[in-house]
């Protein structure tokens, strides 16, 4: 899969964003099938909004955003949830689980809404790998940020996919966990030969990055 | 798997008061109107059914009432029989044609001698109830064949010839006897004719001959009185019908009441059918009406659910099908229970009517089984839309 990006500007930011060059808004941008980008920006420039126009979460842009070569505006019903399902992935920045379901069943919702990419036995190991296979019966409700996050890199890890978008996923980790998270990442990325974009404030060093953008 | 997590997410518990009133309103609605289209069905099988038809139910001899201002002008003008013929609840009109000619009729034998006047009426051979070969007459034959009703019979046997000392005659007996019909020309000459009584019929009290043989003895015989009908026979598929016995009312026109009794017990059917029919509609209305609130109020409740799982890569589909499955079934299981009701009450009707001889059929009919059928698609169809519509909203 690859997306492009035809002049996108968020409304809500278009007067902020002339002010100043981008890689991303207002110009062409290809993100190119296996490529792992890193999208670097301070606070309040849109990577939250970039993340979710790319998912096809809000419409108040302008210009064009291609899913392959389809405008994503014309994706709707069955269409984009077999795109969710099958082709692209999501790590919230505000995590977005069900409180009232365990942190188990956050996971398993996700791995059999389409027909299962991996056993649930899976689900097990990355839990274990994480560290947080104490709390998977635990209400995710209940569980800490750290373990929320955890939990919701796992959720985007069970499904297919073939692009994978990251929003500051790894925020409420220390520096070791966020070592491990990383490499259960790229190890998973790796398998599916997936691309991936990853927002952050900062620059890092956790994947080897094919390009580097500034937001 | 998916469909337990859903179960969880998408909580229909806050409404179940909601949702059992709605059931309860859609039961009782289910159960008004398939009983309204049972009562029909089997009103209309008593009415069309083969075991219950006699061969006089659905024929009606109708004429002027005779009174002080019709006494001597009973005849019906062509006007009136057109309009009689036109009534949609009147299949047929027969006009009883009266011998306008003088007759007289006698034994040949002295071991039964009687004589007596005699007038003939006659009706065309649809609206006869007698099968019989005898029943023609040819031109140049003087062999008249003849149907006297079953009653004149009842009266010599039960009431003549015990009063009288007479021996009883058989129905038999008396179609193998011939007697002498004499038949006076205007003039004063007489001519002789064999009769026979061919048959024995409760539908029209009269002494009837073939039409053929009425009119040509008419055109021989005949004075020249009006040759108009004072009386038809009618062919209708329901004498009880509100509507028939209005119309003769309203026009001076009498029948044989007995036949018209229903009438009454009908009007007290067709009430009790529309109140049934009104009362279920109505109901019907209010339990579709709670039903989709409920639904709504169920996606409404969890919207916030509902939207995370479409982010999540939910299909519209997906959801969709997993409301049906918790709505849907409800409503089955509400229209299965209605016909068992249904079914059971009419087993029952059946055999309580059976003792007293009237057939009914003992399962509900294919148009109650049609109309459950209806009722359960288009709830099927009120909660596809529901659910799609408020999904997509969502």
């Amino acid at each position: 899969m690859q997306i492009t990006l035809h002049n996108v500007v968020p409304i809500p930011l278009k007067d902020k964003l002339q002010q100043r060059p981008s890689d991303i808004w207002n110009t062409q941008q290809t993100l190119k099938p296996g490529e792992w980008i890193k999208i670097k920006a301070p606070s309040g420039t849109g990577k939250t909004t970039l993340t979710h126009i790319l998912y096809k979460l809000r419409f108040d842009y302008l210009g064009n955003v291609l899913w392959n070569d389809q405008d994503i505006r014309t994706v709707t019903g069955g269409a984009l949830a077999e795109k969710r399902q099958q082709q692209l992935s999501i790590i919230f920045q505000d995590l977005r689980l069900f409180n009232n379901l365990t942190a188990r069943e956050n996971i398993e919702l996700n791995r059999v809404l389409q027909q299962p990419h991996y056993e649930t036995n899976m689900v097990d190991a990355m839990a274990e790998k994480l560290g947080v296979a104490h709390i998977l019966n635990q209400r995710a409700g209940l569980c800490s940020y750290g373990e929320q996050q955890r939990i919701a890199i796992i959720r985007a890890l069970v499904q297919p996919f073939e692009f994978l978008l990251m929003d500051e996923p790894f925020s409420h980790l220390d520096k070791a966990n966020t070592a491990i998270a990383a490499a259960l990442i790229a190890e998973e990325c790796t398998k599916r030969k997936a691309a991936f974009v990853l927002t952050d404030l900062d620059d890092d060093d956790h994947f080897n990055y094919t390009r580097k953008l500034n937001l | 798997m998916l469909n337990i997590l859903l179960k969880k997410l998408i909580k229909t518990a806050s409404g179940r008061t909601r949702f059992v009133m709605a059931v309860i309103g859609l039961s009782v609605a289910l159960l008004l109107i398939l009983s309204a289209v049972q009562i029909q069905a089997n009103y209309n099988e008593l009415l069309n059914g083969k075991t219950n038809q006699d061969s006089t139910a659905n024929f009606l001899v109708v004429n002027k009432e005779v009174n002080n201002a019709t006494i001597n002008a009973t005849t019906l003008s062509d006007d009136e029989l057109k309009r009689l013929s036109q009534l949609p609840f009147i299949d047929a009109v027969g006009n009883i044609s009266p011998g306008r000619f003088k007759a007289s009729a006698e034994s040949y034998t002295k071991t039964f001698p009687f004589y007596t006047d005699i007038a003939f009426e006659s009706v065309p051979d649809e609206f006869i109830d007698i099968n019989s070969k005898d029943w023609k007459w040819q031109q140049g034959s003087d062999f008249i064949p003849m149907i006297i009703p079953n009653m004149f019979l009842d009266i010599y046997n039960f009431q003549f010839a015990v009063s009288q000392g007479y021996p009883q005659i058989t129905p038999d007996l008396l179609k193998a006897m011939s007697f002498k019909i004499n038949m006076y020309n205007p003039n004063g000459t007489v001519q002789y004719y064999t009769g026979r009584i061919v048959g024995f019929s409760d539908r029209i009290s009269s002494v009837l001959v073939p039409q053929n043989f009425m009119d040509w003895a008419n055109k021989n015989y005949g004075s020249n009185a009006s040759g108009k009908p004072s009386r038809v026979v009618i062919r209708t598929k329901d004498p009880g019908n509100p509507a028939l016995v209005g119309y003769l009312k309203q026009n001076g026109l009498t029948t044989d009441a007995d036949k018209t009794r229903f009438s009454k017990y009908r009007q007290i059917v067709n009430a009790v059918v529309n109140v049934s029919w009104v009362t279920g509609a109505v109901m019907l209305l209010f339990a579709l009406l709670i039903f989709t609130l409920f639904i709504q109020l169920t996606i409404a409740s969890c919207k916030e659910e509902i939207q995370l799982l479409i982010t999540l890569g939910a299909a519209p589909k997906q959801l969709q099908g997993f409301l049906m499955k918790r709505f849907f079934p409800s409503n089955i299981v509400i229209t299965v229970l209605s016909l068992v009701v249904i079914t059971v009450l009419q087993y029952i009707l059946h055999g309580i009517l059976q003792k007293q001889h009237i057939f009914v059929s003992a399962y509900p009919s294919y148009y109650t089984l049609g109309v459950a059928v209806i009722i359960l698609l288009s709830l099927w169809l009120l909660n596809y839309t529901t659910i799609k519509k408020y999904i997509k909203n969502s």
